[in-house]
This record gives C-alpha cells, sequence and structure tokens, in this order.
C-alpha cells in the first residue's frame, strides 16, 4: 500500500508503556505525521490483529556518525568487504543507496538498518565540537531515522580553565553557547579529565586520572570539578537531557568505586550514566576482576534523579571506538590489534580498536555477565535503557538477541553455562537471577525510557500529538526473531517498512537544542581562539 | 556588476591541504584583487576570481540543457562508467557525485588515490594522529621526515607545527625542537636544529631499528643506525613528538606503501614512552573531503566500484588502472581538470568523458560534454576538509549569482539520472 495521510493501525496488542497501556487491543489513529486519538470510519486500515504495536525505537546511545566513526570505517575495509548491503528495493520517493555493514556501517546502510530494526530515532553519543560540522553532514546522509548529537565538552581546555579559575558561570554560558553553535542536543563527558592528561596537558607523565580528586594540570581542576560544572550546567541551561556521563576508569577492575562516587558527587542532581556495564567491575589491577553489578545499580535503583543506559556486551565482533584515548592505547597494547589515535585540539580525543567478544574468554563472559546483572537488577525500568554503546559492545543489530537474553531464563541460564566462568564467582547471575522482562519493560527500556530521559515529549508513545513512529511485531516465542524483523514500521507517518520489507526511506529529522545563555562569553572565547584555535573563530561550529 | 569593493573574511583556501581559514579576500569590479594572509600558492590558487563560462557539446556552444542530457545519455548507456572526483568541490558536490556513481552502477575514484599508500598502511595498522592544532598546542619536538614543508604546504610550519604560540609551548618556535631527517635528496627544513641523515635504502632499516629501540631492544647505538637511534633517543625524551611525512607523490619522495606503514608504527610504538603523532601531509583542493564523503557513504576511501549493486573496493585498481586497462568506456570529471595527476588525464583522451567543473571547457583531453562552474571557495560555499579531517566552511568571495554553481549543475544531472528508471 502507499501512505495514506490518514491511517488506522486496527486490532493489534499495544504496549504504550508512557500512557499506561500494557498490551492492551486497540486502535492507533495516524492523521500525517502524528497519531491522533480518534479517526473517522472508513479510513484506511492496516489489520494487524495478533500483532504487539510499540512506538518506535529510540537509542539513547550509538556512535553512528561523525569523525571518529568515519575514522572507525575507514579502519575496517575487510568488515565493510565481507558485508554488502545493496540498496533496497523502495516502492516510492528516491532511489536507495547502496552500502556496506559490519560493525559501523556506511551511512545510509545505518539508516536502513535501524529502521529495518524498528528504530525511529538514534542519538549519537560523541562529537568533538570541532568536527560538529561532519557529524551533521553524515546525519543528513543517514535516512529515515530521526537523529541528533551530544557534544564532548569534559576534557576542553576553555572549560577546564573556567573551572580552574572558578568561574562557573561563565563554563555554563561556554556550554550554552557550544550547544548552539554546534547544532547539538545534550553535553557529554568522557573520562572527565583523564583525556586532557592524555594528550600531554602540563607535562603529565600519569597520562590519564585515576579518581575523582586528581589534579588535571592546575591543582582547581578535578574528576570532581568537572562532573560538578557541567551537571550544574547542563540543569542551569533547562537542557532536555542532563549530562551524559562516561566516568573515570572505564574498564579497569575496581573501577565500581570510581562510578559510585561520581554519582554521588552529584547526589541531588539529575545525570545520566552512560554504558554503566563498562564501569562497575570490582576487583583490583593486577588481582583479578569481579562482578560488582549488584552494588552500582543498588545505587541507581535508591536515587531517582540517576539514569543509566547498560551498555551490554555481546559475543562477537564490535569495534571500540571512543573518546576515551588512554582507555584505547591500553587495548591496543593489551590486544596487539590495530589502533587508530587521534587527539583533537583544545578539546577531546578518540581512539579506536577492532574488537571481539569471545564466549570463551573469562573477561568478556564477566563483561557479559555483568550487563545482564544491571538489567536483571534494575527496579526503574524507566531509568535503566538497553543499549550495546553500538559498535563497542556489539552493534544495534545485536539488540533483539538482547532482548531474548532478558526476556527468555531458561535461554539465558543455557548461554550462561556456555561461558567462561572463571570470574563469574561474585556475579548474582550464577544465583539464578529469575527475572524474565514482560514486552510493556520491553518498551520501556527500548523506547519509552529513552524517550522520557531525553526529553523528547512526541517520541516513545502513541498519545495524541505523539510522532507517528510506530513499530509493529510479529509475535514469536523465540524473541530474538520477533524483534529482528517487524512486520511493519511507521516513521512521521510514512509506512517505511511493509511486510518486513524496507519499502520507504523518508529523510530524518535533526534533534538539537538552542540553550540560552549570557552571550558575553562570546567575546571571551574568541579571544582564546584567537591565541590558540587552528580555525577562526567565526568559521567554527556548525551554524551554517 | 558593483564597482564598490567587496571583502570576505575568514575565508577558506584550498591551495593546498593546509585549507589556512584566516585570508581576507577583496574583489574589485569582479575581480580579486588582494588575498591578504595567502602564501604564494593561496594567491595563485584565489587568482583574479575569473572562470570561463561555456557549456560546450562536442566543442560547440549549448544550453546547459542539452548538454546535461546529452551527459546523461552518455552515462546511462557505457558499460563501464567511472565517476572521477577532482580538485575544488565541496563536499556537498562530492555527496551527490558518489550518489550518480552508485546510480550508475560504476566506479568512483578520486584524487585521495594519489595518497593511496597512506590510506592502505593505515587501514592495515590504524595510525597515531592529531588534528594540526593539536600539534600546535604539544608538540616540543617535531620531526620532518624528508620533507620541508615550505615549498608545497607554505603556512604548515607557521599556523600549526613549528612557529605558533601552543597551551604546551608557551614561546612558539622557542619552546620546541626541530629535526630534520634527509632520506637522500628528500631533505627536511633548512633551518632545523639539528638534522640526521639516512640514505634511502636504508631507510626502513633505520625506522625499524628506531622502533624496536622504543619498545626496549637493545640497537647497538655504535652501529650502522648510530644517527637514527640517537634522533629515537631524543624523540623518547620529548614530552609530544610530531613527525612529518609527505603523503603526496613529490619530485624526490615518491609515496612509498612500506615507508608509509613504518612511520605509522613508529609512532605508535612512540605511545608507549610518551606522546607521537604522525602528521601525513596532503594536498588541497578538498581532496580530504573526498575521502571522508567516500568512507561514510560506502565505508572506502577511494576505488570504490558499485558494479555488484553495492560498493566494493579495488584500491588497486582505480581511475587509472581502470583507464590503462580499457575498462572505462564513458568517464564523469568533477572538478577542477587542472588537478588530475596525470595517469588519469594522459588516459581520458580515448574515452568519451564529460567534465563538470571550474575551467571544464580548457580540459585538454576534449570532453564530449563540458560545463565550466565556480571554484568551491571562490564562487560557491558548502564544506571542505583540512588535511587533518577537520571540516570548515567555504566563504565565496563572489555571491555566486554570475558564476554556474557546480553543486547545482551537479545535483541536476544526478536527478535527471535518477528520474532514468
Amino acid at each position: 500500500m502507499t501512505t495514506p495521510s490518514r491511517l488506522r493501525i486496527a486490532g493489534g496488542t499495544v504496549y504504550d508503556p508512557a500512557n499506561g497501556v500494557d498490551g492492551a487491543v486497540r486502535d492507533v489513529c495516524i492523521e500525517g505525521e502524528r497519531i491522533v486519538a480518534e479517526l473517522p470510519a472508513g479510513v484506511p486500515r492496516l489489520d494487524v490483529r495478533g500483532m504487539v504495536v510499540m512506538p518506535g525505537g529510540v537509542d539513547i546511545h550509538a556512535h553512528v556518525a561523525g569523525s571518529s566513526v568515519n575514522h572507525a570505517r575507514r579502519l575496517l575495509p575487510e568488515e565493510h568487504a565481507a558485508d554488502p548491503a545493496p540498496a533496497p528495493q523502495l516502492a516510492d520517493g528516491p532511489p536507495a543507496r547502496s552500502g556496506t555493514g559490519g560493525t559501523v556501517p556506511s551511512t545510509f546502510a545505518t539508516g536502513y538498518r535501524y529502521a529495518g530494526l524498528g528504530y525511529t530515532t538514534a542519538m549519537e553519543a560523541a562529537v568533538a565540537p570541532l568536527a560538529a560540522r561532519h557529524a551533521h553532514a553524515e546525519l543528513d546522509d543517514t535516512p529515515i531515522i530521526d537523529s541528533g548529537f551530544y557534544v564532548l565538552l569534559g576534557n576542553d581546555d576553555y572549560l577546564l580553565r573556567q573551572i580552574a579559575a572558578g568561574e562557573t558561570a561563565r563554563a555554563r554560558d561556554y556550554a550554552g553557547w557550544l550547544l548552539g553553535v554546534t547544532r547539538a542536543y545534550a553535553i557529554k563527558i568522557v573520562n572527565p579529565g583523564g583525556v586532557a592528561a592524555w594528550k600531554g596537558g602540563d607535562g603529565n607523565r600519569t597520562r590519564n586520572v585515576y579518581g575523582l580528586d586528581d589534579a588535571v594540570g592546575s591543582s582547581a581542576v578535578t574528576p570532581r570539578k568537572i562532573l560538578e560544572t557541567l551537571a550544574g550546567a547542563a540543569n542551569a541551561l533547562a537542557l532536555p537531557h542532563p549530562v551524559h556521563i562516561h566516568c573515570n576508569n572505564l574498564g579497569q577492575p575496581g573501577n565500581f568505586a570510581t562510578t559510585l562516587e561520581s554519582m554521588r558527587a552529584l547526589a541531588g542532581q539529575r545525570a545520566h550514566f552512560t554504558h554503566l556495564q563498562f564501569h562497575s567491575y570490582g576487583g583490583e589491577r593486577g588481582k583479578g576482576w569481579r562482578s560488582a553489578a549488584k552494588d552500582v545499580i543498588e545505587y541507581v535503583n535508591g536515587h531517582a534523579e540517576l539514569s543509566v543506559d547498560v551498555g551490554q556486551v555481546m559475543f562477537g565482533s564490535a569495534t571500540t571506538v571512543t573518546a576515551d584515548g588512554p582507555v584505547e592505547h591500553l587495548l591496543y597494547t593489551s590486544s596487539g590489534r590495530k589502533w587508530v589515535n587521534v587527539d583533537i585540539e583544545l578539546e577531546t580525543g578518540c581512539g579506536i580498536v577492532p574488537y571481539a567478544y569471545r564466549e570463551r574468554a573469562a573477561v568478556a563472559a564477566l563483561q557479559w555477565a555483568v550487563g545482564l546483572e544491571l538489567f536483571l537488577l534494575a527496579k526503574d525500568p524507566w531509568r535503566v535503557v538497553l543499549s550495546t554503546d553500538h559498535p563497542n559492545g556489539g552493534t544495534f543489530l545485536s539488540y533483539p538477541e538482547l532482548i531474548r537474553l532478558l526476556m527468555d531464563r531458561a535461554y539465558r541460564d543455557e548461554r550462561l553455562k556456555a561461558v567462561n566462568q572463571k570470574l563469574l564467582a561474585g556475579s548474582t547471575l550464577l544465583d539464578g537471577l529469575a527475572r524474565e522482562y514482560t514486552l510493556g519493560e520491553i518498551a520501556i527500556v527500548t523506547r519509552a525510557g529513552p524517550a522520557r530521559l531525553l526529553g523528547l515529549s512526541r517520541k516513545g508513545h502513541l498519545g495524541p500529538g505523539a510522532d507517528a513512529d510506530v513499530t509493529v511485531y510479529a509475535p514469536d516465542t523465540d524473541r530474538a526473531k520477533m524483534f529482528t524483523a517487524p512486520r511493519y514500521v511507521i516513521k512521521g507517518g510514512t509506512i517505511v517498512v511493509e511486510e518486513g520489507q524496507l519499502r520507504r526511506a523518508s529523510a530524518g529529522a535533526r534533534l538539537a537544542v538552542r540553550p540560552d545563555y549570557d552571550v558575553a562569553v562570546t567575546k571571551d572565547v574568541k579571544r582564546f581562539f584567537d591565541a590558540y584555535a587552528s580555525v577562526a573563530f567565526e568559521n567554527y561550529g556548525a551554524e551554517q | 556588476m558593483s564597482a564598490a569593493a567587496r571583502t570576505v573574511e575568514h575565508v577558506t583556501c584550498l591551495g593546498c591541504g593546509c585549507a589556512c581559514d584566516d585570508i581576507t579576500v577583496v574583489v574589485q569590479r569582479g575581480r580579486v584583487t588582494e588575498a591578504q594572509q595567502a602564501c604564494a600558492l593561496g594567491t595563485a590558487w584565489f587568482g583574479d576570481g575569473q572562470v570561463p563560462d561555456a557549456v560546450r557539446i562536442r566543442g560547440r556552444a549549448d544550453t546547459l540543457e542539452r548538454a546535461l542530457a546529452e551527459a546523461a545519455q552518455l552515462l546511462a548507456d557505457a558499460k563501464g562508467p567511472l565517476v572521477y572526483l577532482a580538485g575544488d568541490i565541496s563536499c556537498e558536490v562530492q555527496r551527490d557525485a558518489v550518489a550518480i556513481a552508485d546510480r550508475l552502477k560504476g566506479a568512483i575514484d578520486s584524487l585521495a588515490s594519489t595518497a593511496a599508500a597512506g590510506v592502505l598502511a593505515a587501514q592495515r595498522r590504524g595510525r597515531a594522529g592529531a588534528t594540526l592544532g593539536e600539534l600546535r598546542q604539544r608538540a616540543d619536538l617535531v620531526v620532518f621526515w624528508g620533507v620541508d614543508p615550505g615549498a608545497r604546504y607554505p603556512r604548515y610550519n607557521a599556523r600549526y607545527a613549528v612557529e605558533p604560540v601552543g597551551l604546551a609551548v608557551p614561546a612558539g618556535r622557542q619552546s620546541r625542537r626541530v629535526i630534520a631527517v634527509d632520506v637522500g635528496d628528500a631533505r627536511g627544513p633548512a633551518d632545523a636544529d639539528g638534522r640526521v641523515a639516512i640514505p634511502p635504502d636504508a631507510e626502513l632499516d633505520a625506522i625499524g631499528a628506531m622502533r624496536a629501540m622504543v619498545q626496549g631492544r637493545a640497537v647497538p647505538p655504535d652501529g650502522p643506525f648510530g644517527t637514527a637511534i640517537a634522533l629515537v633517543q631524543e624523540m623518547t625524551k620529548a614530552r609530544y613528538v610530531a613527525v612529518v611525512a609527505d603523503a603526496e607523490p613529490g619530485p624526490t619522495l615518491p609515496p612509498d606503501p612500506d615507508r608509509a606503514e613504518a612511520l605509522i608504527a613508529l609512532a605508535q610504538a612512540l605511545n608507549g614512552p610518551t606522546r607521537c603523532a604522525l602528521s601525513t601531509l596532503r594536498g588541497g583542493g578538498n581532496r580530504s573531503g573526498a575521502d571522508a564523503v567516500l568512507t561514510w557513504q560506502t565505508g572506502f576511501p577511494f576505488a570504490v566500484d558499485f558494479g555488484r549493486g553495492y560498493p566494493t573496493y579495488r584500491p588497486h585498481a582505480g581511475a587509472a588502472e581502470r583507464l590503462a586497462a580499457g575498462e572505462v568506456d564513458a568517464a564523469l570529471v568533477i572538478g577542477a581538470p587542472a588537478t588530475l595527476p596525470d595517469s588519469v588525464a594522459g588516459r581520458l583522451a580515448g574515452v568519451a568523458t564529460i567534465a563538470i567543473g571550474p575551467r571544464a571547457s580548457a580540459a585538454g583531453w576534449k570532453p564530449v560534454v563540458a560545463v565550466d562552474t565556480g571554484v568551491a571557495g571562490i564562487h560557491e560555499g558548502g564544506t571542505a576538509f583540512r588535511m587533518d579531517d577537520v571540516p570548515l566552511p567555504l566563504r565565496p568571495a563572489f555571491d555566486g549569482a554570475d558564476v554556474r554553481s557546480a553543486a547545482a549543475t551537479v545535483r541536476a544531472l544526478r536527478e535527471r539520472l535518477e528520474g532514468a528508471a
């Protein structure tokens, strides 16, 4: 069928947790690009009796576009050669584009594959301000999904100077200016202070920070101060999404203490802690690892102002790509794989190592278990979002398998037996966590929850006024199968997936904020640019 | 045409890969009369801003409409179409050009293939790099490996790696030590603080010995690589080392995949004891943009073939090799013909060609269809990438009304080809 301007999605079993609907048989009505309460009888119908209807998926954290992602693509010709993506046969509209897949697909393939999975919104999680223009160009070439990005700020030299000088208000105004000039959606912190140290600021020979009160150049600048300043800025600027934090010590045994201390440092303030799995390890460096998932998730459970995404590790190929330069250097030296590092002037870093998580590897098995524990011990699904930190823990194409692990205890237990047990001793997973996610809870952790945490009031639900982003699944006891191939996906009122086939590829919208700030800050920023930057202040950002 | 002078500031120059964005361009009576801050290369690149405005089919003046129809027909009928991304076009034009190649199931290549040795080495190993501004902030030891940027990248030293003040380099040039590595006749800068001479036939072994030293393996200091060993010892003691090498083909030191890989491996290893970034010099005309655009749209940076209905990578069968093998029967060259390497330009006379870009009508290989356009960054806007992949906006000194836009022309051709099912 072509997409009518009015459509009744009739007779499906609807999961719309934001509106309190948990598996009720009802119609969903679409007029134009929005959901409406009712339509007259006689409008075109899509008969979905017996099928499951949910809002379109919302990915709160993925690496899909921009300079770091493109460095990763360039590094992986062998993956692209092995996973060709011919242009889909579309019913109408401009011709589709071909591409390649692998862990870091080309832009068009990224858009088509997200839509094919029933996801209609995705947020790129780490963009250097200097390369904002590049990220927007790639997102423009990423069809169907609505998208935006988080701009990197936790190691920014201008910001660190303001913190050193105690200029909290100016730091806030700088963040406001930077979000607007780069057309970003939220503030991202990656290893606060650690990337600056890696780049050699003030001759720092440790090349990272390890504790919240380590000095970053000036003794007045610490990871704690960076977290406080930027969390405060995000909340003062009334951003729809709070500060998005990748903690210090990613991937290190014993790092759960740093994670908890970071959470406590922001007590009472809204904050989102990302890929929590990579930050929930007990043990000690050189003395082994263990799970500390329970300690971390219990703290999250007790603090309603915090939200997290899990960053689940899935067995198979991955590509680690992050602004956390020192962690990638460590992975390079320990894995011997190929490695990209790009230090980005005055702002941040970028490191990339292609990787694989193997079931028989002790650390990978622990990481897998820790992620599942976080999910299964979480009390409030609205604050614990499904992610794999694509493509770091696995690609977004592994979400259906992850959903199966969460929904099907027997399957999970069987998989658990097959993994290396060496480091699983303290894991609650071995105690036989019985929880099975319901479809309603899956709808929360994959759409309603992330949409709410992002402040996207028209996403993640099916109430009147919502964007007409709807996914229809054919139920299957094999939940991986069910979530891999939705029968219908409707994006902004356009039927993009029909009978399981991608049939249309509308353009996605850009999600960006433009907060108010005191413009006096730009004079000082321009002075800093004139003194140190290699690009003109006037050419910075992505506004024109 | 207004007689009043028009002045545009913060203009990005694409005369070389430095992409200096501090140029002030003055236009008077329809001509560029000044390009302030620009080096000699930049001044030549801006020229007087005059470009021809011809549309030709088989050498005769014709309408744009008919030229585009003819071009579309030639390409649609071709069995082995090739799209080539030449210089002086924006990323926006490059994006449409890749779409055309995808539509045609043709091959596409770009000026990036001239730097293939370095790209392929980085695909095998990765790389340790930095944006140019980070070298400015950090590098206290700058090692020029067989290259003096003065000739082909004139403001590289002044704007990035050597002269300017940086956060950790408070006195600029005085805070840095500059070493020239002379590989045979390929010499580093004359005003370096130190020099190391390496015979070309010993270069790879010397780099290998340096890397072994960095990795803690003993290399005799009085052996054949003594001076190189002394250099690497100095490097490990620096706070942040920049190694600068030319990725473009030059008269003295042709690109070599083994050297490119050896330098990458050395730079990576130096990040054990210290910090190090390898800066590979790239030419102008937004060739780095072509590399980036092809990578994000196809997964591969150059020499892509859509013949199977999806992108495949043919790094050893790029435009020059395909033309030489007679596999191309129609070529669409987008960009300035003058920027083409001889290996491509010299082989275009034998095939049906369409040229769209600055001074297309002057192409020596006599295009079947030629459409002159403005120059990205002089007559039209958009985005271009610096040699270190930093994207910059283009600020045309002319407002564009008088000069045919490459972006609009290529978009029109794309729409024509996409309309033909």
